[in-house]
C-alpha cells in the first residue's frame, strides 16, 4: 500500500516544479497528509495540506508565527482533541490508515505517534517513573524487564550517563536539557513508529539545543521524525525534507537541501533570506 | 497656595486615619489573643485532659469535650474531603465553560459564605428528627457541609493552576483521562490541596451552630457516634454563658485550646504551602 | 518489500499493547459528576428543609409574620419584626464602622506600609478572619461589654443622647449587652473580610496607573480615591456585599452579648435579637410545632436575605473578572 503510495501521484505539495522526484519515490511514506485543514472556532487555521513523512527521515517545518505548522503538528496526534470547539477536516494515513477517522481508539493513536513539546514537562514523580508511567499504560511488566526498558530508553536520548545514580530523584531536579531529554526517553519509551517534535530546543540554552539536534540525527534512524522550528539554521542543519507554510497554507515542499538553495517559490526565498518573518 | 495647603492636610489627615484603623485592627487581634492567654492559661491543668465536664460547682475537666470535637472533626474530614476534591475536580477539568460548571460554582460559593445555623437547621430535619435524637452522626455531617465549599474552592483552584502542557504530555503517550488527572495532576497539584484541606479543617475548628441543634452537648464521657456528643464551642457557649465561676474558667480553658489549634493549623498551612512551594 | 515489513509489524504491536482503560475513564467522569451534583443537592436540600418546616408559621401568620413585633410562646403568638430589625441594624452597625476601618487597613497595607512589613501584616489580618465566632463572643462577653457599659455608653448617653432627634438613637441605661456592642462586635469580625479583599482588588490596578497620577503630584489619598477606587469599585461592593453577607449570618458572637430580647428599641443601646442569635437560644428549647416552625420560618428569612446579598456579591466579582477594572 505504501509503496502504491510513494509512486502514484503525490498530491501536487505546492508550485508546478517541486515533485519530491525520483530519490524520494524510493523511500517510504510513513504518513501522508492529505487535504488537511483545521479550524478553531470560527478561524480557519489550515487550508488544504498535503505532503508526506517519510520514514527514518526528518521533515522539518518552518514559518512565520502563525503560519499553522505548530497546528498541523498536533492534528497528527490529535492532541488538539482535548481542547473543545477545534475541528480538523481531510485525511492522515499512517500506514495506509486514517487516524482522523471517528471511531478510532484515540490511545492507541497516540501510543503509535509521540510527541515533545516545546517546553519541558517533566511529571511531578521520579526519573524512573516519568519513564514508567507511559509504558505502564500498555505492558504489565515485572520489575526487572521495567528497568530495563527505563535505562534503554534513557541511553537513546544520551541522557542514561547523567541520571543513572539518580533514577529515585524528581524530575524537576534537572536542568531544562536535562528535562528535555527525559521528555524525549519518555515519549520513545513507549516505542512509538513517528516521532513529532514541536520546538523542542526553542527553549533551552545553546549547548543543549546542539545536544538535542545531534539526539535527533541518531533517533532518525529508528523514527518518522517530523519538527516544528523557529529556527532555520536548525532546519537547514538537521533535517531531510522541508516544508515552508504560510498563513495557513504549504507554499513548498522538498529536499532540504533544494529548499535551502534554490527555492521554487517566491515567498519561500523570501523568507529563507530574511526578508520577513 | 490655599488649596496646596487643603490637600496636604487633608492627605496627613486620611494617612493618620489608615494608620490608625491598622493599629485598630491589629490591637484587637492583640487584645482577644491576650485576653484568652490570660484567662485560659490559668485553667491548664492535667485535669483538663482527664476529666469530664463537671456539674455546676465541682472541678472537672473537658476531655469529652476534646474527645468529641476531635471524632466529629475528624469524621467530617473523612467525608467532606473526597467529596470536595472529586466536585472541585469537575469544575476544573470537565466543565469548561459549560452551563453546569458555572451554575455548580455559583452554587457553591453561596453554600461557601452561608449561615453555618441555617446548615445545622439543614441537618436537624434530614437527620435528628427521622433518627429521633441528637447525635456526633449528625453533627459531623453538619461539619462536613460546611467544609466540602472550602475544599472545592481551593481544588478548582489549585487544578486550575496546573499548566495545560503537562496534561498534553500525559495525553500524548496515549494516557486516558483519568489516569492523567489521578497520576499526573492531582500529584502536581498535591500541596495546594493539602493547604485547602488544612484550612478547611481550621474552619470548621471552631464552628458551634451548626453543632447547636445536631450534636447538642453531652455531660458525661461517651463514644457513641449515636448519641449526642460532647464538643468544645457548645461547652464554651453553655459554661460562659452560666453564672457558675468554675464553669467560666472551664470555658475560656476551651477557647484557648480552640484557639491554639486554629492558629497551629492556619500557621501550620502557610508553612507548609510556602516551604512546599520553595522546594520546587 | 519495505511497505509489506511495515504493515506486519503493526499487528504485532498492537497484539502486545491493551486499551488504556475506557471504563475508568467513565467511573471517573462520572463520580466527579455525581459530587459536583452533590453540592448542588446538599443546597437544594437546605431550601426545601427550611421551607417545608416553616410551612405551618407560614400558613398560621401569612406575611404579617414579618410586620408582628410580638414573640409569645405561650400564647403562641410569633412575630419576625424583632429579630429582622436586630439582624438589620447590627449589621448595618458593623459595615459603618467595619467598611471605613477596613478601608484604612487596605489602603496602609497597599500603599503606605513598608515592604517588609507587608507580609506580617495580612497574616494577622487572617488571623483574625480565622478566630471562631464563639471566641468573640466569649470576649464580648466578659470583656468588651463591661468596657462599654463603664465607659463608651455613658459618654454617649452624656452627649449624643442629649440632642433631640438622634437622641433617642442612645438613650437608656448603659447594660453593655445590647444592639450596640453586638454591632461593635460584628464589625470586627468582617473587618478582615472585607480589608482583604479590598487588598486584593487594589493589587489588581495597574501601578503604570497610580505611578502616572503620583508623577502629577496627587497625593496618596487623591490617588485613592480618584484612580484607585473608580478602577476596583465593582470588587469593592462586592468585597462590602460578601461582609454583609457574614455580618448577617454571624450567630455565636451576637448571641453572647446582644441580650435576647424580643424587643424592637429605637436606641441601640438596649438589648434585642437576631435571627441567628434567636435561633441559637431558643431551638432546642421550642416546644410545640408552632414554635419550631416560627423559629425555622425565621431561618428561612434569614437565608434568603443572605442569599440575595451573597448572589449580588457574586455577580458583582464575576463582572470584575470579565472587564477587569472598571
Amino acid at each position: 500500500m505504501s509503496v502504491s503510495l510513494a509512486t502514484s501521484s503525490l498530491p501536487p505539495a505546492a508550485g508546478p516544479a517541486s515533485d519530491p522526484g525520483a530519490s524520494a519515490s524510493q523511500l517510504p511514506v510513513k504518513c501522508q497528509i492529505r487535504n488537511v485543514g483545521f479550524h478553531y472556532g470560527k478561524f480557519h487555521a489550515l487550508k488544504n495540506v498535503s505532503l508526506p513523512l517519510h520514514d527514518r527521515r526528518v521533515t522539518a517545518f518552518i514559518g512565520p508565527s502563525g503560519c499553522g505548522k505548530s497546528t498541523l503538528l498536533r492534528i497528527l496526534n490529535r492532541i488538539y482533541e482535548l481542547y473543545p470547539g477545534q475541528l480538523a477536516t481531510g485525511e492522515v494515513l499512517v500506514d495506509g490508515e486514517n487516524i482522523l477517522a471517528p471511531g478510532l481508539d484515540l490511545n492507541l493513536v497516540r501510543a503509535k505517534i509521540g510527541m515533545v513539546f516545546q517546553k519541558p514537562t517533566p511529571f511531578p514523580m521520579s526519573i524512573h517513573d516519568n519513564i514508567a508511567f507511559g509504558i505502564k499504560l500498555y505492558e504489565r511488566l515485572p520489575k526487572s524487564e521495567m528497568d530495563d526498558r527505563v535505562e534503554s530508553a534513557l541511553r537513546r536520548a544520551a541522557l542514561w550517563d547523567e541520571v543513572k545514580d539518580k533514577l529515585k530523584q524528581s524530575g524537576l531536579g534537572l536542568s531544562g536539557g536535562q528535562q528535555q531529554r527525559l521528555c524525549i526517553a519518555r515519549a520513545i519509551a513507549v516505542e512509538p513508529e513517528i516521532l513529532l517534535l514541536d520546538e523542542p530546543a526553542s527553549a533551552l540554552d545553546p549547548i543543549s539545543t546542539q545536544r538535542i539536534e545531534e539526539l535527533i540525527a541518531e533517533l532518525k534512524s529508528d523514527y518518522c521524525i517530523a519538527i516544528v522550528t523557529h529556527n532555520m539554521q536548525q532546519a537547514a542543519r538537521s533535517s531531510d525534507y522541508t516544508a515552508f507554510m504560510y498563513l495557513g497554507e504549504l507554499i513548498e515542499f522538498d529536499e532540504t537541501e533544494r529548499i535551502f538553495t534554490r527555492p521554487q517559490q517566491k515567498r519561500t526565498e523570501d523568507y529563507i533570506t530574511g526578508r520577513f518573518g | 497656595m490655599q488649596l496646596y495647603d487643603r490637600r496636604r492636610l487633608t492627605n496627613r489627615v486620611v494617612v493618620g486615619l489608615s494608620l490608625a484603623a491598622t493599629a485598630f485592627g491589629l490591637l484587637f487581634l492583640v487584645f482577644v489573643l491576650a485576653t484568652l492567654l490570660k484567662n485560659g492559661v490559668g485553667a491548664l491543668s492535667i485535669t483538663l485532659f482527664s476529666q469530664a465536664t463537671p456539674p455546676p460547682g465541682s472541678q472537672g475537666g473537658l476531655i469529652n469535650a476534646i474527645f468529641g470535637s476531635v471524632a466529629m472533626t475528624a469524621i467530617a474530614t473523612l467525608v467532606g474531603t473526597p467529596t470536595g476534591i472529586l466536585a472541585g475536580t469537575f469544575l476544573a477539568e470537565y466543565a469548561h465553560g459549560s452551563r453546569l460548571g458555572e451554575f455548580v460554582r455559583f452554587i457553591n460559593d453561596i453554600l461557601l459564605s452561608a449561615p453555618s445555623i441555617i446548615v445545622g437547621l439543614f441537618v436537624y430535619t434530614i437527620l435528628v428528627v427521622p433518627m429521633g435524637h441528637f447525635s456526633a452522626w449528625a453533627g459531623s455531617v453538619a461539619l462536613a457541609i460546611i467544609m466540602i465549599p472550602v475544599i472545592v474552592r481551593t481544588t478548582e483552584d489549585m487544578l486550575t493552576l496546573v499548566p495545560n502542557t503537562l496534561r498534553e504530555a500525559a495525553a500524548a503517550l496515549g494516557a486516558p483521562k483519568w489516569k492523567i488527572v489521578v497520576t499526573v495532576i492531582y500529584r502536581s497539584a498535591v500541596q495546594g490541596m493539602l493547604t485547602g484541606v488544612l484550612l478547611a479543617v481550621a474552619r470548621i475548628s471552631g464552628e458551634t451552630a451548626p453543632l447547636l441543634f445536631t450534636a447538642l452537648n453531652n455531660q458525661f464521657w461517651s463514644t457513641d457516634l449515636n448519641r449526642p456528643m460532647a464538643n468544645l464551642p457548645v461547652v464554651i457557649f453553655q459554661f460562659a454563658m452560666s453564672p457558675y465561676v468554675d464553669w467560666q474558667t472551664l470555658a475560656w480553658a476551651g477557647a484557648l485550646l480552640i484557639t491554639a489549634a486554629i492558629l497551629v493549623l492556619n500557621v501550620g498551612a502557610r508553612l507548609f504551602a510556602s516551604w512546599s512551594g520553595l522546594e520546587k | 518489500m519495505a511497505a509489506e515489513a511495515e504493515m506486519v509489524a503493526i499487528p504485532q504491536a498492537a497484539a502486545r499493547r491493551r486499551p488504556a482503560g475506557h471504563a475508568g475513564d467513565a467511573v471517573f467522569h462520572g463520580l466527579t459528576v455525581f459530587f459536583a451534583l452533590l453540592v448542588l443537592t446538599i443546597l437544594g436540600g437546605v431550601i426545601a428543609s427550611l421551607v417545608w418546616g416553616a410551612l405551618p408559621a407560614l400558613r398560621k401568620f401569612g406575611f404579617g409574620f414579618i410586620a408582628n413585633g410580638a414573640w409569645n410562646p405561650v400564647t403562641e403568638n410569633f412575630g419576625a419584626l424583632a429579630p429582622i430589625y436586630g439582624t438589620l441594624v447590627t449589621s448595618l452597625i458593623a459595615m459603618l464602622i467595619g467598611i471605613p476601618v477596613a478601608f484604612g487597613v487596605a489602603l496602609f497595607i497597599t500603599e503606605l506600609c513598608p515592604k517588609w512589613l507587608k507580609r506580617p501584616l495580612g497574616t494577622m489580618i487572617e488571623l483574625l478572619a480565622a478566630i471562631p465566632s464563639i471566641i468573640y463572643g466569649i470576649w464580648g462577653l466578659f470583656v468588651l461589654a463591661p468596657f462599654i457599659q463603664e465607659y463608651v455608653e455613658p459618654a454617649l448617653i452624656g452627649t449624643i443622647g442629649k440632642v433631640p432627634g438622634v437622641g433617642a438613637l442612645f438613650a437608656g441605661p448603659p447594660l453593655g449587652i445590647g444592639v450596640l456592642t453586638a454591632g461593635f462586635i460584628l464589625a470586627i469580625m468582617v473587618l478582615p473580610f472585607i480589608a482583604s479583599v479590598m487588598r486584593d482588588v487594589f493589587e489588581t490596578v495597574p501601578p503604570m496607573l497610580k505611578e502616572s497620577a503620583y508623577g502629577i503630584g496627587a497625593t496618596t489619598t487623591e490617588v485613592m480615591w480618584r484612580v484607585v477606587l473608580p478602577f476596583t469599585r465593582i470588587g469593592v461592593v462586592g468585597g462590602i456585599l460578601l461582609g454583609l453577607g457574614r455580618a448577617l449570618g454571624e450567630t455565636m458572637a451576637v448571641t453572647f452579648v446582644i441580650g435576647n430580647s424580643h424587643h424592637v428599641h429605637a436606641s441601640i443601646l438596649q438589648p434585642g435579637t437576631t435571627i441567628s442569635a434567636a435561633l441559637a437560644n431558643e431551638f432546642t428549647e421550642a416546644v410545640g410545632d408552632l414554635y419550631q416552625s416560627s423559629l425555622i420560618a425565621l431561618g428561612l428569612i434569614l437565608f434568603v436575605i443572605t442569599f440575595i446579598v451573597l448572589a449580588a456579591a457574586k455577580l458583582m466579582l464575576l463582572r470584575l473578572q470579565k472587564g477587569a477594572g472598571a
